[in-house]
Order: C-alpha cells, then structure tokens, then sequence
C-alpha cells in the first residue's frame, strides 16, 4: 500500500516537473537581457484585441505591441486571458503586462500606467426605434454591461456617473458581447453601457438595428498596464510608443482599425 | 473566417479538450482509487482528511478549484507561475475528479458481499491477491455505468477551462464568437461535443458488453 | 491423532456472550454434525474454528499445531506464516456457496491451487475435471455461477474447497439456502465423501441426514455444549432441552 502510494506521488511530480520544464522563461522587472515580452490580452475584445478570419490573434494594441518588439527584437507572446482574473494573471508573473483597451480612469493607483494613447469614451448602444435619444431616457430600463469592465465602475462610482446608472431599473452583467447584442435584439436588454471603440465594430459587423446615443457617459483613456514598481518596462515601452507614432505606424494601424479619431498620442 | 478555418481551428480546440480529458482520467482514475482506500482507513486521522478533502472538492465549484489551483501558488508562495497553465488544470481536474470516482469506487467496494472475502481466506488466498483477483474485477463490474456517467460529464467539464482563459475548444469558439459577432462557433462547438461524448459512450458501452459474461 | 482440537473456547460480540466455553475434537475420518436451536452458536464455531472470527479464549489446534493459545490471560494466534500452513488443512462450504460469479466453474475450482498452491497447471485441471466428474458437473465446466441451479453451486462449491485436498471439511448449513427438491442431491455428494473417509464438520438442521452419516453428534444450546455422543444416543436422550429442540423439528426428522 506505501509503495504504491509512493508509486503514484512520483508520478505526479514527474508530471508536474515535465510541464513546468515547458514554461516559457520570460524575463520581467530588472531585465538585463529582456527577450520575451508577453502581453495579457481579452480575445473577445475587438477591435483591440481578438482572433482573425485566419484564427490568429490580432487586434490595434496587439499590432503596436507588436511593433514595439520588432523595435527592441523582442519575441511577442499573445496570451489569451480572462479578464476576471486578470490581475492574478499580472501579479503572478504569467504576463508583462495588461494592453487590450485597458481603462486608466479608476485604476491609477492599481498598476504603473504607460502614456494614454487612447481616448475612448463609454457609450450607451440601443435598439434602433426604442424610443431611447438620451441618457435621461434610460430611467427605469434595464441596462446590460460587461462584468469588471469600465462601463461598469462608471456607473456605480459616486464620482462618475452612479446617479445615473442609480437611476437605471436594473444594471445587468453580461460576460460576452454576442450574448448582450442577442438580449438587446430580442428586447431582453433596452440598452448596453460598453466602450466606444467595440460599440463601432459591433455596429460595423452586425449592420443595421442599433444606434449609439450621441451623448456620451464620460471619457477616459486607454493605457497599457504593468505590474506596480515594474517602471523600467514601463519607460521603454513609453519611448516606444512616442517613436512609433512619430514615424507614423499607430497612426496607420488606427486607420486600418478604424479609430483614428480616437488617438491621443503627441499631443 | 471562412468555415475551414473555423473548423480548423475548433478541431486544433478539440485536440486540446481531448487531451485535458485523457490527462484527467487517466491520472483520477488511480488517484480515485487510493483516496477511496484512504476514505475506508481504520486510521480514524487519514479517513477524516479525505473526508474533508472529498467534501470541499464535491461542495465548491470546478471552476473556482481551477482558479485556486493555477493561481494558489503564487498568491500563498510567491512562486512564478508562468508555463504553468496547462498543468494546473490537469491538476485542478484530477483532483476533483479523484473525489467522485473515489465515492464510486468506495460504495462499489462496501457492496461486495462478505462471502467473498471470507470464501477467498478460506481458500488461502493473501489479502492482495483477494483484492486484485476476487473483488476489484467485480467492482469493476459494478462502478462501470457510474463512471460512464463522470466521464460524460467530464467531457464536458473541459470547457471549464475556459475561467483559466486555456484555449482549449470552448474558450475558442468563444472567441471566435466574439470577433466574428455570430453565435455559429459555439453551434459547431456543441457538435463536437456531441461527437466526442458519443464516441465515449460507444466504447464505454463496448466495455460494458465485454464484461456482460457474468451476472 | 485429532484432526482439529478445541478446548475452552470463549467468543463473545461486544457483550454478548456467543461461546462461553466450547471444547471438542475431531478425529481422522471422523463426520461430527453439530446441531442446535438458532443462536446457540453453532455457525460461530465453525467461523471460530476456520479463522474468519478471532477467539477470546482457549485455544485449538490442527494435527497437533497450535492455531491459537492463551498467553497470561490474552489470546494469541500463530505467526501468519504458520497460520498459512494451518488454513491448508481445513476447507469450508458456506451456506450462500460464496463462488467467484466471475470465474467459470472450471476457473473457480482451480485458481486457488494454481495461485495459492503453486501447483501444476495441467495437474490441477485433470483433477478439477474428475472433482466434476464426482459432483456429476462434468458438462459445466466452462460455464458461470449464474448459470447453474443452487444446488449445481453448492456441488461447485464443495469440489472448490476439495480442489486444495484439505485434511478436514466444515460445512455450515450447507443446505438451507436451497429449495426442498434441491437439498438432496447436496446431500447425496456429502454422503459420498463419507466413503472416502473425509474428516468432516457439519452444520445442519437435516436431522435424518446427520443420524445417518455422523459417528459424532454435538448439541449446542445457550453457547454451551450440552451433548456430544453417538447418533443414537442422541435421539434417545432425556435431555429435555433436546427433547424440545428435536420435538420442534420432527418435520425434518
């Protein structure tokens, strides 16, 4: 009975150490020689970070991370991740950073933040011929936004706009954007809090039968986040950034992903 | 996308699931077993701790086990858990799956008779050889349409990865859903499921068949 | 010499006092039935005296081997090595047969000789196949437990233990698991061992049956033994506790 208790046990260390040969070693904080730059991503979030019509991952913050490497010859790692957790995931050295339309706004002091070079906007989407024009309209409606998204802390922070989304019937949380599109569409849902920049691509991709109110429920900005203290990645990173948009590469991968306008970097 | 490349893409997704799934048995089915033997200790200590141990993995969610598993280790050691995605999943699953299989194989082994015990002593046999030859075929017999069930179930249970954000066939299509707007991945998705669970319960069905020659 | 010797054997089950002092011997070729009302603790000899229950006082032994003894008022076994070599002696036939359902009959009959005994393959199926042929199983060789009659499993059962060639044979009520009509074919094959001169130990409420074959019979009551004497003695005993305990049986006798 102990041998094979003993049996088993070194079976599961084997296992366990051949897979933990496999992890990448990716160094961090203190990098004197920085080879790998892992980047934590939500891929359910175009147009900032998804998968293409061929199955890779790509996205706006993904191709300037991208270029970031190709500056520096860093090999680029796209790890999927889950927003929920996405601080474990930062915290634990799994990835170097957060860059995927990361929301600045009511985080500052919870990670060392890159130069904002986004300016993205909560917006509230309808079904098209609801009756709803105005933020004031949305009284008594029932309001989806996504769990532990930006959308949601404005509208439940006392210094952004939580009379407002007080003023809601109900706030629900949703966790993917096809199923919130589907409750909005089947009148499950009167209207969805989220982002401007995903609000054009579900507009674009879905066509007709939503529209997004003009007034906006506040603006804030995109950031990439890193660990706190972990400033040294965070300066190279914001020297990139300042190069690749004065040679002109942000500019032309905003255009392509059709948020050119909503670029705030060199200014 | 065109539907290749989705189909291509969800099968690379399967490969994955199916290897979470072979993995997990694999490695719970043995473990099952000997958290079985310790849940009957007469060592009221070790019988007590796999009590325990059985309770928390039966009474919480997979999901929330899987979250505590891959990110434990850094949270309570400090410890770097890069690359370590992968098998903190087939442990999160073992784990939980050795606590069913052991309550299987525990009601299956208490409902031998007696008589066989006492018939195998009687003839000499050693208390190993009582085990190995008389009782554990015959439970195996009988804790077969139970595990049938846990694994079907597991089957699908590898889509729970999915809170770990591994891009097994589940958390895939996911995606694939959100960038494409469409629910259609997740339609496929299901399908393969369906496919893999019917194959899993032909030869389950297989097995049961072969050990039909005694009642 | 005594096959098997048990001399002031106490058994109890928490409080309860099953044996409260049990001596007797069986001799070689010797059939001793042991009788006696339910809960008088004639089953929990047989189980005391083939180890599948742990004695709590005095001691027996097998062709002079100790199996167990007293030690400053504590009961203690023979180191397991020995005990292995005791078990040879003795085989047992339980009254729900107890056979491997998934064995065939074949395999039930030569496993343990082959396995346990270390003996030769083709030795033992030679044997196991004659041991068949006596049951009157012969034809049944390659089929299963379930797929005989009670009393094909409880031949089967008695050819298992005779398989291991033991010196002595315990059967506890070997028959009253099976229907009426069936009884008597199990009975006809005990009969037999009888002419081969089998030491055996019965258990059994057949009183007709057990007059006929035993030189000995014991009667248990109250976890005492209150008669061990011949056959006939017994039947004409004024014991009133037997009287009473025969008197309640004469459908069986």
């Amino acid at each position: 009975m102990k041998k094979k208790i003993l049996a088993v046990a070194l079976c599961l260390v084997m296992v366990l150490t051949m897979f933990a040969g496999c992890g990448s070693k990716d160094a961090t904080t203190g990098g004197d020689t920085i080879t790998t730059f892992n980047v934590g991503f939500d891929a359910e979030y175009p147009p900032f970070g998804y998968m293409d019509d061929n199955g890779d991952y790509t996205g706006f913050d993904l191709e300037v991370a991208q270029a970031v490497c190709d500056l520096e010859g860093w090999e680029l790692i796209k790890t999927p991740i889950n927003w929920d957790a996405k601080d474990q995931e930062l915290n634990s050295g799994a990835i170097d950073c957060i860059w995927n339309g990361f929301t600045i706004n009511g985080r500052e002091d919870s990670y060392t933040w890159s130069v904002p070079y986004c300016d993205n906007s909560q917006v509230v989407v309808v079904a098209e011929g609801a009756g709803i024009a105005t933020l004031a309209d949305l009284a008594g409606k029932k309001v989806g936004v996504q769990a532990a998204s930006a959308a949601l802390s404005v509208l439940t922070d006392e210094e952004a706009q939580k009379e407002l989304g007080d003023s809601f019937g109900e706030l629900a949380q949703f966790g993917d954007y096809n199923a919130a599109f589907a409750e909005l569409a089947a009148g499950a849902l009167d209207a969805l809090a989220i982002d401007i920049g995903v609000a054009k691509y579900q507009l674009n991709s879905r066509g007709e039968g939503f529209v997004i109110l003009d007034e906006h429920l506040n603006a804030e900005q995109y950031g990439v986040g890193f660990k706190l203290g972990n400033e040294e990645l965070r300066d190279i990173i914001n020297a990139d950034l300042e190069k690749l948009y004065a040679d002109g590469t942000i500019t032309a991968l905003a255009e392509k992903y059709e948020i050119a306008d909503m670029i705030i970097l060199g200014a | 996308m065109s539907i290749m490349v989705m189909l291509k893409l969800l099968s690379a997704g399967m490969l994955k699931s199916i290897s979470i799934f072979a993995f997990t048995l694999i490695l719970s089915i043995p473990l099952g077993m000997l958290v079985a033997f310790g849940r009957m200790s007469k060592n009221k200590v070790i019988s007590n701790i796999i009590k325990i141990y059985i309770s928390i993995m039966r009474g919480t969610p997979l999901m929330l086990q899987l979250l505590v598993v891959y990110f434990g280790p850094n949270l309570l050691f400090g410890m770097n858990i890069a690359g370590y995605k992968y098998p903190a999943i087939i442990i999160g699953f073992a784990i939980n799956y050795a606590a069913y299989f052991a309550e299987i194989f525990r009601s299956g082994i208490q409902s031998m008779p007696q008589g066989q015990y006492e018939a195998a002593d009687v003839l000499g046999y050693s208390k190993r050889q009582t085990f190995m030859k008389i009782i554990l075929p015959q439970v195996a017999k009988r804790v077969l349409p139970p595990v049938t069930n846990e694994t079907i179930t597991l089957v699908k249970d590898t889509s729970l990865a999915y809170a770990l954000s591994y891009t097994e066939m589940f958390t895939l299509a996911k995606q694939i859903a959100a960038a494409q707007t469409t629910f259609a991945p997740l339609f496929i998705g299901g399908i393969f499921y369906y496919v893999f669970n019917f194959v899993v319960a032909e030869v389950m069905n297989f097995i049961e068949r072969k050990m039909d020659y005694y009642k | 010499m005594s096959v098997l010797e048990m001399k002031n054997i106490k058994k109890s089950f928490g409080d309860l006092e099953v044996l409260k002092d049990i001596s007797f011997s069986v001799d070689e070729g010797q059939v001793v039935s042991i009788i006696g009302p339910s809960g008088s603790g004639k089953s929990t000899i047989l189980r005391c005296a083939t180890m599948l229950e742990t004695i709590n006082g005095g001691e027996f032994s097998y062709l002079g081997r100790k199996a167990a003894w007293e030690e400053n008022g504590q009961v203690v076994y023979a180191p397991k090595d020995q005990l292995r070599e005791i078990k040879k002696d003795f085989g047992l036939v339980f009254q729900n047969f107890n056979l491997f359902p998934h064995y065939s009959v074949i395999k039930n009959l030569t496993d343990a000789p082959i396995n346990v005994q270390k003996r030769n393959k083709d030795e033992v199926y030679a044997e196991a196949k004659e041991l068949l042929i006596k049951m009157g199983l012969e034809d049944k060789a390659d089929v299963y437990p379930y797929q005989l009659s009670g009393g094909q499993q409880q031949r089967v059962a008695i050819a298992r233990a005779l398989a291991l060639k033991p010196k002595m044979l315990f059967f506890d009520e070997p028959t009253s698991a099976l229907d009426p009509e069936l009884t008597g074919e199990v009975l006809k094959v005990i009969k037999s061992l009888t002419e081969m001169k089998m030491t055996m130990a019965i258990v059994t409420h057949e009183m007709k049956f057990a007059h006929d074959i035993s030189d000995r019979m014991i009667f248990m009551d109250g976890g005492y033994i209150v008669e061990n004497c011949t056959p006939d003695e017994m039947f004409n005993s004024t014991n009133e506790r037997l009287r009473a305990f025969l008197g309640k049986l004469e459908g069986g006798y």
